[in-house]
């Protein structure tokens, strides 16, 4: 599942990462703000980036993390964004997110770059099956389903990324989350 | 528009070389990339899925606006019922006043487009600025979008760097990236400092209250995540019951619009969320308002024959294959375009338009195989072409066309006899520039094959033999005789030494008594017995008594396709007999909208064959085998005692490769090496489904096919649409010409005489060596003799 998850994500341009423990997973992003070039990042607190200590993985990638101010402001200063999604689907390479807050909303979608960080037991293998468990639920009042970077081609039919939302989108699964082991 | 407004804008369409070229190029990527989405996947399972879904909630329409409104409701959403456009842009412009809202920004939504909201918004004095690039294009540049999908799909990138360079009063390279960076900044601007936020939506869950949204720019979740107030426009239609069904929609959705899995977002609104104001304040529920739009809908929902278009998913995949809207874009329609646009026109944003529009429908049934929701967008043109005709009238010359000379066999007839010695003087080798009488117009731009100098009719009843007169009078005393030898090709030909018919006539029962008088006297002899035909020795001991329908183009301008299918029937053991009550199929009249015309036709029709007691009928003309097989039982469905005669006469029809190539394991032939292309008629493939038998037949006779690509596009013949549209008609074949001299054969195959008279029409025109050929005449030609 995991194989076609990353076969049709990469196939749409999303950066695809899997890491075994949240130690593996603050080393690649602190790697990956790094090469991305980010000097602003902005993010939305989680249970699973509290266990990542992401202010210092941040400031150890010699970037600085917008906390102060405005969400709308933070968001669209941030050259980088991070939040977390809660599941994947395999058939389409598709993240989704409750992203009824509104700091995940804008976070996701004003940096140019997005970082999207998924525990990998969120995985599921089809959109149809997908939709069914969120039926089972109440609905929340934003649901986000994002597959590749922001794209157009409305000129001229020719495929261009990062139109309004972020040109690169990168997901970092991780296996086992603190507490919980590995599944 | 006027029909002549009509046809003038579309000459300037046609000139818009840009235009075509862009659509056209689309088209033939959209049709392999969607194939290849679809892949491993049941299309026709899955859009029978969303076509259940969707019809099923037409029916209950109002009902689930009521649980939907109740859902939103109780989610905090308030909903608006909009019955007409009006209310609803009133709507609109007033919550903005009062609110004060000095900034709008949009993401695409058709139903806003229906409602001329942003004209409506700015002349309220309220600002607006659409988000999707294409639309922001087309926003900036006064124009209106001419595709569901991509509005700006017609525009280059160099019109669209002049648009910008305007916009920002300097010069914009035309670099796509850079204007597309470019576009990004100016309406980030924007989203950060509107004081509201419209989006359209592509379904609305009545359960849960939720309305769904596809992009893939990214510009819907800014609309509906920066401005703290929020409109949501959606049309009933959009509605379905439970938030299940919108898994196959969203299957269909993505794959049949742009060929993706699913769009970079999609986006699911249940009730207002937090937000935050331009000053900076928190707002723990934004204003959420949806404008449930009726405008048509309810009335579309309650025709028992249109509620059928409300399956629609607007994937526009109908447009992308449709050949006249590949040429003239967004003129094929209004607000909407294309074939569903012409059925959208007419209940949502301009009847009297739609009754124009749909006249651009080249009925080549393209769409029908590739429509998401399962639509017979065809049938439903069909139905608008009916009721306007109903409404509105034909003009007295076309009406007395087909009600007064069409509805009349005799005149009918004598009048294309006439024709054909009128037209003498401007025929130049069996072609003719110029044809007198109702065919005028059809020769525009093409060239034309004069009528037969004697119409099949005639020639069934003395088909001379291939072979000299002795062999032709030696078959006569075999066959008077009673035997058929293996090497008679043509067994049940009487082959009448010209001027007089053979002497030794026939054994062959009394079906062919009529043939017993001299050549003149014979066709009205054989009037009068109702049974022309059967010139016809039949085969000792006929496998099968076969009913040709011979169709107007074979019987009048193609004689030698009839001759041909005679001889290849014959080879097979049929006896073959022509009905001379026979006349046209009705076709023609049931597509300009005169269905009585076509019902008499089809009474006319039916009564002929049942009096020749055949047990198959036979045409080589896919269009007839359409009118006789399904069009007779549905125009006589309502009438007693024609209905089960329509059926049975239904039962027996089959075309003519279908039903060779059932029997090919006895078809003598003669293999000869030679390369074809085939083209497919658009009616056979469509219709009848029939694509592989006549390749098969011809790779039997030793013909190797090299495939067109694309091979099923239309040739743009289209009936009487090449007299209404000839610029159009001769577009769309210009395409297929391209086609075909691609493929380097030198004879091109088709089973149509329509389309044969409409490509080698142009092949002509073109001055092109390249001959089209009938299957049966080249299967008649290499039967064993
Ligand atoms: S009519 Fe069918 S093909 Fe055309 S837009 Fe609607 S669903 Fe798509």
């Amino acid at each position: 599942m995991y194989e076609s998850f990353v076969t049709k994500a990469r196939a749409l341009g999303t950066e695809v990462y899997r890491v075994d423990d949240p130690a593996a997973a603050k080393q690649l992003i602190e790697k990956l703000i790094r090469e991305a070039g980010a000097k602003k990042v902005a993010l939305v607190p989680a249970p699973l980036l509290d266990a990542l200590d992401m202010e210092k993985v941040v400031s150890a990638a010699r970037a600085e993390l917008l906390t102060a101010g405005s969400v709308r402001k933070r968001a669209d200063e941030a050259d980088l964004g991070i939040t977390t999604f809660d599941l994947a689907i395999a058939e389409t390479g598709t993240l989704v997110q409750d992203a009824t807050a509104l700091d995940r909303r804008l976070v996701s979608m004003l940096p140019p770059v997005h970082l999207a960080v998924m525990p990998l037991d969120g995985l599921t293998a089809t959109f149809r099956q997908a939709i069914a468990n969120l039926a089972a639920g109440e609905i929340p009042g934003y649901l986000a389903f994002v597959s590749g970077p922001s794209r157009t081609a409305d000129i001229e039919r020719v495929l261009t990324i990062g139109v309004h939302g972020p040109g690169r989108l990168i997901v970092v699964f991780i296996d086992e989350q603190e507490g919980r082991g590995s599944r | 528009m006027s029909a002549k407004d009509l046809r003038q804008k579309s000459r300037e369409a046609l000139a818009n070389e840009n235009l075509g070229c862009a659509l056209g190029r689309f088209s033939d990527s959209y049709v392999v990339s969607r194939e290849e989405i679809y892949r491993g996947m049941d299309f026709q399972a899955l859009r029978e899925e969303v076509a259940g879904i969707k019809s099923g909630a037409a029916l209950h329409m109002e009902e689930l606006a009521a649980r939907f409104q109740a859902a939103a409701e109780k989610r905090g959403a308030k909903v608006f019922r909009a019955a007409t456009a009006q209310v609803a842009r009133e709507y609109i412009a007033r919550l903005a006043k009062e609110r004060g809202v000095e900034l709008i920004v949009k993401s695409k939504s058709m139903a806003s487009e229906e409602m001329h909201l942003n004209d409506y918004l700015q002349e309220q004095g309220l600002n607006v600025a659409e988000t999707d690039l294409g639309e922001w294009i087309i926003q900036l540049s006064c124009q209106k979008p001419s595709h569901m999908v991509m509005p700006a799909i017609h525009l280059s990138k160099e019109e669209v760097a002049a648009i910008f360079s305007k916009e920002m009063g300097r010069e914009v390279e035309p670099d796509i990236p850079d204007m597309v960076k470019l576009a990004r900044q100016e309406l980030r601007k924007k989203f950060l400092a509107a004081g509201m936020g419209i989006s359209g939506g592509n379904i609305a869950v009545a359960e849960t209250g939720t309305v769904v949204m596809v992009t893939n720019e990214g510009n819907g979740r800014l609309t509906t995540s920066l401005p703290p107030l929020h409109v949501i426009i959606v049309g009933l239609e959009k509605l379905v019951p439970r938030f299940t069904d919108v898994a196959p929609i969203l299957e269909v959705l993505p794959r049949s619009a742009t060929a993706q899995h699913i769009t970079s977002y999609v986006t699911m609104i249940t009730g207002p969320v937090p937000a935050e104001g331009l000053d900076g304040r928190e707002y723990p529920k934004k204003e959420l308002h949806i404008v449930l739009l009726d405008n048509g809908r309810t009335r579309m929902a309650a025709d028992p024959v249109f509620r059928e278009a409300l399956q629609c998913v607007r994937c526009a995949a109908c447009l992308n294959v449709c050949p006249v809207y590949q040429l003239v874009g967004g003129l094929f329609g209004d607000v909407y375009t294309g074939g569903i646009g012409a059925v959208l026109t007419a209940f949502f944003t301009n009847p009297e338009k739609a009754g124009e529009i749909q006249n651009l429908c080249l009925r080549c049934e393209r769409c029908r195989d590739f429509c998401s929701g399962n639509i017979d967008l065809p049938g439903l043109i069909g139905e608008l072409r009916r009721r306007t005709v109903q409404k509105e009238g034909m003009s007295a010359g076309q009406r007395l066309i087909f009600e007064k000379v069409l509805a009349d066999r005799r005149l009918f007839h004598s009048l294309l006899r006439l024709a054909a010695k009128a037209q003498k003087p401007f025929a130049r080798g069996g072609r003719i520039r110029h044809l007198p009488l109702f065919f005028a117009g059809l020769t525009e731009g093409r060239v034309l094959p004069a009528i037969a100098d004697r119409p099949f009719r005639d020639l069934a009843d003395s088909l001379p033999g291939p072979q000299s007169a002795g062999a032709a009078a030696d078959e006569r005393a075999e066959a008077a005789s009673g035997v058929r030898t293996a090497g008679m090709s043509v067994g049940g030909r009487v082959a009448a030494a010209p001027g007089g018919r053979a002497a030794g006539v026939p054994a062959a029962g009394g079906r062919a008594g009529a043939a017993t008088g001299g050549q003149a006297s014979g066709a009205a002899a054989d009037e009068r017995a109702g049974v022309a035909s059967v010139s016809a020795l039949r085969p000792a001991a006929p496998r099968q008594k076969v009913g040709f329908f011979s169709g107007c183009l074979i019987d009048f301008v193609y004689p030698q396709t009839g001759v041909a299918v005679q001889k290849v029937l014959t080879a097979l053991g049929m006896e073959m007999v022509t009905p001379a009550a026979q006349s046209c199929c009705g076709y023609p009249a049931q597509q300009v909208g005169l269905p009585d015309v076509a019902a008499k036709l089809a009474r006319q029709n039916i009564a002929a064959f049942e009096a020749a007691g055949v047990d198959k009928i036979v045409t080589a003309c896919p269009t007839c085998a359409e009118a006789l097989k399904s069009l007779y039982p549905q125009l006589l469905a309502g009438e007693k005692e024609w209905s089960a005669r329509a059926q049975a006469m239904a039962d027996k029809v089959q075309d003519f490769s279908s039903f060779v190539h059932e029997h090919r394991d006895e078809l003598p032939l003669n293999p000869q090496e030679q390369t074809f292309t085939y083209h497919d008629s658009c009616h056979l493939k469509r219709r009848l489904g029939v694509t592989a038998q006549p390749r098969e037949l011809l790779a039997a006779a030793g013909g190797t096919i090299v495939e067109m690509s694309p091979a099923d596009i239309c040739c743009g013949f289209g009936g009487s649409y090449s007299i209404k549209f000839p610029e159009i008609s001769q577009a769309v074949l210009g395409r297929k010409l391209q086609a075909v001299t691609g493929t380097g054969a030198s004879v091109v195959a088709v089973d149509c005489p329509g389309c044969r008279l409409q490509i080698a029409g142009g092949l002509a025109h073109r001055g092109s060596p390249v001959e089209v050929r009938h299957t049966a005449e080249i299967l008649a030609e290499r039967l064993k003799k």
